[in-house]
């Protein structure tokens, strides 16, 4: 009981935190906010009249109490570009986010899990070489060059997937399935590299222990000696390394997304940043923030819950 | 000295020699103009004997861009990485050796930067700067410092519990010396490690930012606004795509084979 107090009280003092660091990020550097937002070429008037609008004459930590205020009380301020309610829009494109999260996290799993242990299995031979040798090449190509590539082959050579845009679920899931597929393979392939070095070199230290050589011993297939007695040890630490990945996916998601003109929260970011619409991008920042946050979270929980050796002090 | 003549250790080294060379010296061989000059009778060229790599949608020379991109992408990313050292050294090594509370509120700090993604935190900064080549360095470093923090503290408070640590504390040495002189040193190879895996990181965030739009402005050229310009072109002419995508992945190809042969080098624990 303590314990999921202790933890609830320090993701409140993170969440508080990672405002500051929001809040701190769009406005205590130099310039004007009102002249980020209307360019240099505006007329004064106009300029007065946003800076109004948007409370920027308050002292700033008046400015801060009125936007963490507005946070806690559901009152998310509106879209400069969008001339929407932020939380609206969040709360659409969010689905799509965790549509495409989900989706390439998979793939990556699904791709480094048998390339890893078979790595490992054939631990110098040629096969690890194979194995590692395009877990390296994974990540030395900028995720972005992927998704061009896909876009050429899989969508204007082949036409097999569409090339941009989304489908909202509750229209068409099938169709939200097939946009989410392209750039969900691209963030995947990225994503699958580190995830492959990671399952290899599990695998090799646990196919080395006493353990293993007594299920081989007693006359068990080598096939269920690796997958049910070797993988299931090893699964613990690639989930988890898995779960550090959240934070590095939803970086990539940005691009990805706008690459795709696929409309989340990474696209939404993006054309927050591109219009300089400073409520925007202070509530995209800090949604993402808290979400790489509490997946995190989630994983050291799922962690206790998959592995029983691990208890909690 | 060994162990670098594993293969990966020297594809590696060759690798980035090569590429230190075009950075440092291409630009001064090719001709001034060479980059910029626009031959229109010659847009999206195929490689060819005038022109080696093709040309772009101005016809300008792919070769001499890629050339150019080489210098701005490393000074780009060596300058954010060196400026993430910089920033993340005193605050992983005072919180490692010190300890307790500093330690407690250091890493909290860190912890609350780490969740934000690199990327998004770099694509922010950048935005609010205003884009260009010096808030682009900016922008990396500071989304790289809480990364190379968190790896220093871990090296300092090992370090810090090493007997000779205590041996000089309890000569009466300061603390400043003592991490000047004994825990700085030991944790050199670690941090020489992590900068060199960082700039492969670098390579591509600001390949990133600039296929955004939020990195380097054209008319520089940046292999990340190669990429970009490349996208609308890419069935009449792909080696607009291929000679920067090319160019980026052996780079950080060299970066990553030349860390981890670093790694195995510097830091037996790795083993």
């Amino acid at each position: 009981m303590t314990y999921v107090l202790n933890r609830l009280l320090s993701v409140i003092l993170t969440l508080f935190m990672i405002t500051l660091v929001t809040f701190a990020v769009t406005n205590i550097l130099p310039g004007d906010v009102a002249m980020m937002i209307m360019g240099t070429q505006s007329n004064p008037e106009a300029l007065a009249g946003l800076r109004q609008s948007l409370g920027l004459n308050d002292p700033i930590l008046v400015q801060y109490a009125r936007w963490v205020g507005g946070l806690v009380s559901g009152d998310w301020g509106n879209s400069l570009i969008f001339k929407k309610p932020i939380l609206e829009l969040l709360s659409q494109k969010i689905v799509a986010s965790a549509v495409l999260v989900v989706m390439s996290m998979c793939i990556a799993l699904a791709l480094a899990i048998p390339l890893g242990v078979w790595a490992a299995v054939h631990r110098d031979k040629w096969q690890d070489t194979v194995s590692s040798s395009s877990a390296l090449l994974g990540v030395s190509l900028p995720d972005f060059f992927w998704g061009i590539v896909m876009i050429l082959v899989f969508a204007r050579w082949l036409g097999w997937f569409p090339s941009s845009g989304f489908v909202e679920p509750s229209v068409d899931f099938w169709g939200t399935l097939q946009h989410a597929f392209l750039p969900a393979l691209a963030l995947g392939l990225g994503l699958m590299a580190h995830l492959t070095r990671m399952t290899r070199s599990t695998m090799t230290g646990i196919l080395s222990q006493e353990f293993i050589r007594v299920a081989r011993a007693k006359g068990l297939t080598e096939r269920t000696v690796i997958w049910r007695y070797a993988l299931a040890n090893a699964i613990g630490p690639v989930i988890t390394i898995a779960g550090l990945q959240i934070g590095y996916l939803f970086g990539s998601i940005i691009v990805m997304e706008s690459l795709f003109g696929y409309t989340g929260m990474g696209w939404l970011t993006y054309q927050a940043l591109l219009n300089r619409d400073l409520p925007l991008i202070q509530d995209t920042v800090f949604v993402i923030a808290a979400v790489v946050m509490l997946t995190n979270l989630a994983v050291d929980l799922l962690y206790v819950v998959i592995d029983p050796r691990i208890r909690l002090g | 000295m060994k162990r670098f003549k594993t293969t990966k250790g020297m594809i590696g080294i060759v690798l980035l020699s090569l590429i230190a060379l075009i950075a440092i010296f291409g630009p001064m061989v090719i001709p001034p103009d060479a980059a910029t000059a626009m031959d229109m009778r010659a847009r999206r060229a195929p490689p060819s004997l005038t022109h080696l790599f093709g040309t772009d949608q101005l016809g300008r020379d792919l070769l001499f861009r890629v050339i150019l991109g080489t210098r701005t992408s490393l000074e780009i990313a060596v300058s954010a990485v060196l400026m993430s050292v910089v920033l993340g050294l005193p605050l992983g090594l005072i919180s490692g050796y010190f300890g307790r509370w500093i330690d407690n509120v250091l890493m909290r700090f860190v912890d609350t930067l780490l969740a934000f993604p690199a990327l998004l935190l770099a694509l922010t900064i950048s935005a609010v700067l205003g884009p260009n080549i010096q808030n682009t360095i900016i922008a990396i470093g500071v989304a790289f410092t809480p990364y190379l923090a968190r790896i220093i503290r871990g090296e300092a408070l090992r370090v810090a519990q090493m007997p000779y640590v205590e041996a000089a504390r309890s000569s009466g040495t300061t603390d400043a010396m003592i991490m000047w002189r004994h825990v700085l040193p030991n944790i050199l190879p670690a941090v020489i490690v992590q900068a060199t895996i960082s700039l492969a990181f670098a390579i591509l965030a600001e390949a990133g930012l600039s296929f955004l739009g939020l990195g380097t402005q054209p008319p520089a050229a940046s292999w990340g606004l190669m990429i970009q310009a490349s996208r609308d072109q890419l069935d009449i002419a792909p080696w607009t795509a291929v000679v920067p995508g090319l160019a980026v992945a052996l780079t950080v190809l060299g970066l990553n084979m030349f860390g981890d042969v670093l790694r195995d080098i510097l830091d037996p624990r790795s083993k």
